[in-house]
């Protein structure tokens, strides 16, 4: 299972700024050729992968921050507060992502990798706090919890004393899955112009592969490198993902 | 009177739309006394480990009182008051395993409670060692220790030095001994009575083995699907029942000194 | 002949620090016609010894040793797909500990019965059908059970159509392995009373009752088998051990027994100090010298001799150097 992921993950994470030279389109001295202006594809890969994966931790960490506050919050609380946080995740969840992410992008003319992590991470917590909550429902009624409850502990220290720690292993894969879609969102994002306007990232390889025809006329090697990358990236995370729910299951159940 | 219930009833409601409801514990009545041993005797879901929850302040009831030498307990709320309370009546579960955080060494368990008791530090490891013994326990074999690397009956006897530390004037005890071997049920239960001899301590247990409430309580009440059905003493109940609950009950419980009909 | 004989089984668990001597050279026999009970505590090689004594016996379990003989057949050498065909259902059948969480939620119960029977025996489904039906109705179950969801079932109710199913082959021998922990009291009685049906109306001839509940094998069993680390070591009538047991573990266990009697209330609660032994590296000589109050220097070193008496049979020093009155 390890050696899978760390066989298939393209963690190159070269500081390889965009060599600009002027070439057209062939596939020797520079091992991945050229784009339609001369660039150096393998160093956009580096450069693009490094930007992929930057981008998706961050937009993970901002989806699990809110899905876990809200999702925390609301399954310890309930209640009123329980009913009324949960409504606003319906809310966010049945949005169209998409045209929100849409909007707010073409909203903002200049679009750094920052923002790009913003948007993505904004509109994908709702499933966290709903499965965060969750966890915390159930864990809430185990008898551990009754004993620190009755040990007079307050709710702050429960959870984060009791509660947080064992959700961990939750909040890990979470983590791991939030990553993986946000790559692919920024992806996808880029692909109908919507992405990055500084910097490079694979979506971005793969818009101007896409704009410039790269397919129709035989570019290979422009929009395949990036795609595969990508593709291996997600690949990879989920596998993390389906390692680690092996790995904690039985952790959690017996020790 | 150390704890008078009155009318106590709580009912689960599930389901937004067609809403459904469950009355888990229905308008139920008791007194407890110091030094008493009572057994609230059920079946599954027959109500008894939601009172004892409700008694423990876990969940509050949705009517009837609960008051707790002169004090009403359901109304309790600042943090300071209800700590008072759970000094003086705390709670042991069934499942050795499932009272435990997996992920903390059993220490916590006991030193958990200094928040209710408060020591100045010097003292806290040699009452926690103090504790340990009194419940037959060796402190170096088991502190600094996951639960999982102690059994069940270690475990259990863990949860009640914690009581030992508190000394409280009440503990329910829910299904305190049944996953534990049989060999050693019997000094577990020793525990307790050590603890009413020496501290004057009421339990309440709750069991569906009411082999076990008739040999160690002075008092039983049955009770089946939320209501409690019968009241009385050990001999009283067995000989005497009044219900057809209990009837039943006392032909189906598998004996050793009588064999069945038809069997 | 006896229907089932061991001797000198052992099977022990592989684990990475080494075996488990889970069941540790067990000689048994089981007469025609009788409901043993095999009690011990958890952890003793009850569930183990069970499985063993039917050969469902794979890795990380594995047959050490020893010879079983079943209805006059050597089933300690056959393979799996002989047993599979020839012994399995056949001629014993084993309702496991956790059966009622073992069915299919979305498996009607015939549907579990055509798939059981169909491993054994080429049948149409109506012949399955109306083997069930008479199966049932003989035990006076709701033949109706057969067409429905286990959830739509109760606790009670699945348990019996699962050892109901578990007869229709007509096996020999039955083993049920705490077939009534999880039920309340009264739905226990009916299950045991099925058992006990089964047994009067010649369905199967023998029983093995496997339970840490001695109270329940007092009324159901005829002979009882107590087991300690793997081993066994006292085995009798029902009679004899409950009221003349011969080795300290076995009255020691028997006075924990806690029943709403008042006989009970007056002889007290006995604790066994200790716990049970690791099987990886149990104690040397007697198993369960290091508990025992009575254990005397050659308790330490040698392992007891079974001495048998009158059909009935005692693994301990004291009895065997006639220290204590056999």
């Amino acid at each position: 299972m390890l050696v899978g992921i760390f066989g298939s993950m393209v963690y190159k994470v070269d500081p390889l700024d965009i060599v600009g030279s002027p070439e057209q389109p062939p596939s020797d001295r520079f091992p991945l050729g050229t784009d339609s202006w001369g660039r150096d594809l393998l160093a956009l890969l580096l450069t693009g992968t490094k930007s992929s994966i930057s981008i998706g931790v961050t937009a993970a960490i901002i989806a699990l921050a809110v899905g876990v506050v809200i999702g925390v919050i609301s399954g310890f609380k309930g209640g009123l507060t329980d009913s009324l946080l949960m409504m606003l995740t319906d809310v966010v969840l049945v949005l169209p992502s998409i045209l929100i992410m849409m909007l707010i992008a073409a909203y903002l003319r200049e679009r750094n990798p920052l923002f790009v992590s913003l948007i993505i991470g904004v509109t994908s917590w709702p499933w966290v706090a709903r499965a965060m909550r969750s966890q915390m429902l159930s864990l809430k009624a185990r008898e551990f919890v009754h004993m620190s409850r009755m040990a007079g502990l307050s709710d702050v220290k429960i959870i984060l004393e009791d509660l947080l720690p064992n959700m961990a292993s939750y909040t890990f894969m979470a983590f791991v899955l939030l990553m993986s879609g946000a790559m692919i969102a920024e992806a996808g994002l880029s692909m109908i112009g919507l992405g990055l306007t500084q910097g490079v990232s694979l979506g971005i390889i793969l818009y101007w592969a896409q704009i410039l025809e790269s397919v129709r006329r035989g570019l290979w090697w422009w929009f395949v490198p990036p795609g595969a990358c990508l593709v291996a990236l997600a690949a990879s995370l989920l596998l993390l993902s389906t390692a680690l729910d092996e790995y904690f299951s039985p952790r959690l159940k017996g020790g | 009177m150390l704890l008078e219930v009155r009318n106590l009833t709580k009912v689960f409601t599930t389901g937004l739309l067609k809403r459904r409801e469950i009355v888990a514990v229905n308008n139920i009545s008791f007194d407890v006394r110091s030094s008493e041993f009572l057994s609230l005797v059920g079946e599954s879901g027959s109500g008894k480990t939601t009172a004892a929850k409700m008694i423990l302040k876990l969940f509050p009831p949705v009517s009837g009182s609960i008051i707790f030498e002169g004090k009403d307990v359901v109304s309790l709320k600042r943090l300071e008051e209800r700590r008072w309370y759970w000094k003086q009546v705390h709670g042991i579960f069934q499942d050795p395993y499932a009272s435990y955080s997996p992920l903390h060494k059993i220490d916590r368990i006991l030193h958990q409670v200094f928040t209710l008791i408060g020591d100045s530090s010097s003292d806290r490891d040699s009452m926690v060692r103090g504790a340990l013994r009194e419940v037959g326990l060796r402190p170096e074999e088991v502190l600094g220790k996951y639960p999982h690397e102690l059994s069940g009956g270690q475990r259990q006897r863990i949860m009640v030095a914690r009581c030992y530390m508190l000394k409280p004037k009440l503990i329910l005890a829910d299904e305190p001994i049944s996953m534990i071997d049989a060999s050693t049920r019997a000094s577990v239960l020793q525990l307790f009575t050590k603890l009413r001899e020496e501290y004057k301590t009421s339990v309440i247990f709750i069991t569906h083995d009411l082999g076990l409430a008739y040999y160690v309580s002075d008092g039983i009440l049955i009770m089946y699907k939320g209501s409690i059905v019968e009241k009385g003493s050990p001999n009283e109940v067995m000989e005497h029942p009044q219900s057809s609950y209990t009837k039943r009950l006392r032909e189906d419980v598998p004996l050793l000194y009588k064999k069945w009909e038809g069997f | 002949m006896a229907l089932l004989e061991s001797e000198d089984v052992k099977a022990y668990y592989s684990i990475r620090q080494g075996y488990v001597r889970a069941v540790d050279g067990v000689d048994l026999v089981i007469e025609k016609g009788i409901t043993l009970g095999l009690a011990g505590e958890s952890g003793c090689g009850k569930s183990t010894l069970v499985n063993t004594l039917m050969m469902n016996v794979k890795p990380p379990l594995y047959f050490m040793d020893g010879t079983i003989t079943l209805d006059g057949k050597v089933i300690s050498e056959m393979d799996r797909s002989t047993l599979k065909k020839n012994v399995w259902g056949v001629l014993v059948s084993l309702v496991p500990q956790s059966a009622l969480n073992a069915l299919m939620p979305t498996k009607r119960i015939i549907d579990f019965t055509k798939d059981v029977i169909s491993h054994h025996m080429a049948v149409s489904d109506s012949e399955v059908v109306s083997m069930a039906k008479k199966r049932l109705e003989e035990l006076n179950l709701l033949v109706e059970a057969l067409y429905m969801y286990p959830h739509e079932l109760s606790g009670g109710m699945k348990q019996r159509a699962v050892i109901a199913i578990s007869t229709l082959l007509n096996p020999k021998l039955l083993i049920v392995d705490e077939p009534t922990s999880a039920l309340d009291v009264s739905t226990q009685k009916q299950v045991l009373k099925m058992l006990m049906d089964l047994r009067k109306a010649g369905i199967i001839e023998s029983t093995i009752f496997v339970t840490h509940d001695i109270a329940v094998l007092r009324q159901v069993a005829d002979w009882i088998t107590i087991m300690y680390a793997g081993k066994v070591v006292e085995s009798g009538s029902t009679s004899d051990i409950l009221y003349n047991a011969k080795h300290p573990y076995t009255y020691r266990l028997i006075n924990a027994v806690v029943t709403p009697e008042p006989e009970v209330r007056k002889r007290g609660l006995t604790s066994i100090p200790g716990e049970p032994p690791n099987l990886l590296d149990p104690p040397k000589g007697c198993r369960f010298h290091p508990r025992c109050s009575e254990a005397m220097d050659v308790c330490r070193s040698r392992e007891p001799p079974l001495l048998e008496t009158k059909g009935s049979c005692c693994c301990c020093h004291l009895v065997s150097s006639g220290t204590r009155e056999a």
